[in-house]
């Protein structure tokens, strides 16, 4: 007697991951990091599939596992059942990008509906992936995805061209703001700190577009140290033009900007939220609230004195946790596929009772 | 390891404690331990601390560090998965542990329970007046506006959620603080209101009044101006989390805070204060006129009353001086 068995050596698998959100950002160029990176070429044959925020299910897919890079809404709700449906035997991954403790606490007032939305919506696929060990255990917490179906798989971007970043000057003179102008950033509280830090040589440059445009330059008005500077016309230009990063979030699931400031070697001061709560390396300091005092306070200290050295500084000025962050995607990836690919060829009428569509 | 910690900071209260910590030995839950933050009292609460001997109590002691320093000391030698507090002229009812464990155990969202509280004398006597507040669907604006946690000795605190608020600021080399300890006043609603405006741990209440809250005598009706000072510090530090939500219930807030103020300017017996305060309140917004009418114009003829007659009948005098203050 024989059986015929598709082994997961045979081939690797072909990856659909679908996004619904095409402009230029983080979601955008972990994208394009995925597609691009050799690492992650070994562990599938990845495609970014655009798809209709609320019709996930309306494009057609042919692959072996299907990744979900969508927003979870209640409009989008009947959207990824539809997915589920139409791909009843392959796995179905989701990745978390939006949702963390932060933002619930920031923006939902009905948070038990809100759960439960949530908890719904990761009921359709085999797999959640958190971006952050801090996002995960905050699902763990609320009990959102069943056991066994959560991992860590933290983002990438390109970072060769942060690398290849010039050194910063020490001490500071130079600040920068990097990402969307919006309320999640709290930009508005570092530029209240940075106008309470006297120092005429001092800058605070804002890299970045969006909504809180207009009421953010006029904080800034009347302080000529500080200046708008639109989108970097590259990734890493940012960073080039700064000596210091400042990530005053008042949510962020796993804190992008961070991990390119540290691999471009820039000094970083973040908010002690969500994502940014976790080991970041010796370049990082965190400060606990968002108070202007505790940020004009932050700004002023790496503004005077030279960086503190510490035994490991001369071997890993990128700071641990920081240098080689594509290592730690990879492997998420690696081992979220290799549970999934094994029992990918099983045909789906044989699929254990928890995979199927609730 | 104990599951559940109650403490208790104390500052000069030998004359009380005793008491305190005999309710808190009387409870029917029973795992749990008492930790007695000293916070260099120049009294013999040590001594009568020790006098007890119990084992589930244990004695911390530190130099002066004010109310949230104690409670941040206390917290910091805590073991237990459940944290309540319990200020050193305050009792608790036998059952009152034993319901919070219940709640939390059965409400895992919730990270901070509370109940209502009966107020009584120096003497331990009950005023017949009770702090009844909301007790479910409490957002943070009704933190804000209405505090129905009430007191500093009614919440019983999951760990997990008071260490998902702990911070290390600069100079600090011997432990983590919860509670802001540039705060003199309006240190524990800064810490709930944090809370709910930083995590997404739930604030909810079980019915009775299962505090025993001790109104001290004699307020001075000058404390309300710095307490209102670090009401208003309050707002200004947590402003930045959440500038959209400061922006719309700070000045309904800032009534309720005043009116309460000019209550305890009546209790005092300074009417001139009371009525400015009240001024003030009406003047910050006309929520409070609105939401509760009935105690929004007591408080305004009580006020008038006592600025023309200098006292009201002891049954009117429902608020109180904060303790600690």
């Amino acid at each position: 007697m024989t059986f015929q068995i598709r082994t997961p050596a045979a081939r690797l698998p072909r990856i659909a991951h679908l996004v619904d959100d095409t402009t230029p950002g983080g979601v955008s160029r972990y994208l394009a990091f995925i597609a691009a990176d050799t690492g992650m070429a070994a562990l599938g044959t990845h495609r970014i599939v655009p798809v209709p925020r609320s019709r996930p299910a309306s494009v057609s897919v042919e692959a072996d596992i299907i990744v979900s890079h969508l927003t979870i809404t209640w409009r989008g709700l009947p959207g990824l059942m539809a997915l589920r449906a139409r791909h009843a035997g392959t796995p179905l991954i989701h990745v978390e990008h939006s949702y963390c403790e932060g933002f619930v606490a920031a923006n939902v007032r009905a948070r038990r509906r809100f759960l439960t939305l949530l908890r719904a919506g990761y009921a359709l696929f085999d797999r959640v992936a958190a971006v952050s060990a801090e996002q995960a255990g905050w699902m763990d917490r609320h009990g959102l995805v069943a056991p066994g179906v959560l991992s860590v798989v933290p983002p990438s971007v390109d970072f060769a061209p942060f690398r290849a970043v010039d050194a910063a000057a020490d001490p500071a003179r130079t600040f920068a703001l990097i990402g969307r102008l919006d309320r999640q950033k709290g930009f508005d509280v570092a530029i209240a700190a940075f106008r309470a830090v006297e120092g005429p040589d001092l800058r605070l440059k804002i890299f970045g577009e969006g909504p809180e445009g207009a009421a953010l330059r006029a904080l800034a008005a009347g302080d000529a140290r500080i200046t708008f500077e639109g989108h970097a016309p590259a990734p890493n230009a940012a960073y080039a033009a700064a000596d210091v990063v400042l990530m005053p979030s008042r949510w962020e699931p796993f804190g992008l900007v961070a991990r390119e400031a540290l691999v471009a070697g820039r000094r970083l001061v973040v908010s002690a939220t969500d994502g940014l709560r976790g080991p970041l390396g010796p370049g990082a300091t965190r400060v606990a609230g968002l108070s202007v005092g505790q940020w004009s306070e932050a700004i002023a200290g790496l503004a005077q004195s030279h960086s503190v050295a510490t035994s490991d500084t001369d071997t890993d000025t990128g700071g641990g946790a920081g240098a080689e962050p594509e290592v730690a995607t990879r492997d998420g990836w690696a081992v979220l596929l290799a549970g999934l690919w094994q029992s990918a060829p099983v045909p789906s009428d044989m699929l254990p009772v928890d995979v199927l569509p609730a | 390891m104990p599951q559940a910690s109650i403490i208790v900071p104390a500052y000069n209260a030998a004359g009380t404690i005793g008491v305190t910590l005999r309710s808190l030995c009387a409870q029917t839950h029973a795992d749990f331990e008492i930790v007695v933050v000293d916070d260099g009292a120049t009294d013999r609460t040590a001594a009568v601390v020790r006098g007890i001997g119990d084992r589930r109590i244990r004695l911390v002691q530190q130099p002066n560090r004010g109310l949230a320093g104690a409670r941040n000391s206390g917290i910091a030698a805590a073991r237990g998965e459940f944290i309540g507090f319990c200020d050193a002229d305050d009792l608790w009812r036998p059952a009152k542990l034993a319901r919070h464990v219940e709640h939390l155990t059965a409400a895992p969202e919730v990270g901070l329970s509370y109940s209502g509280s009966e107020l009584i004398d120096e003497v331990g006597r009950p005023l017949g007046l009770a702090q009844k507040p909301r007790l479910s669907g409490v957002t943070a604006a009704h933190l804000f506006r209405r505090n129905p946690v009430g007191n500093g000795s009614a919440p019983v605190m999951r760990r997990a959620a008071l260490d998902a608020i702990a911070w290390r600021p600069a100079g600090e080399s011997l432990r983590d603080w919860w509670f802001d300890e540039s705060f003199r006043q309006s240190e524990d609603v800064e810490c709930w209101l944090r809370l709910m405006l930083t995590t997404d741990w739930e604030v909810a209440g079980i019915p009775g009044l299962l505090t025993r809250y001790r109104i001290a005598g004699g307020g001075l009706s000058a404390g309300t101006a710095r307490q209102y000072e670090s009401w208003e510090r309050m707002v200004a530090k947590l402003t930045p989390v959440a500038p959209a939500f400061f922006a719309r219930n700070t000045p309904a807030a800032r009534a309720y805070q005043l009116r309460y103020l000019a209550r305890r300017a009546v209790s005092a017996g300074d009417g001139r204060r009371a009525l400015a305060l009240s001024a003030r309140a009406m003047a910050a917004s006309r929520r409070p006129l609105a939401e509760e009418p009935v105690k929004t114009l007591a408080t305004l003829a009580a006020s008038a009353v006592v600025a023309v007659t200098g006292g009201l009948p002891r049954f009117a005098q429902a608020t109180h001086r904060p303790k600690g203050a």
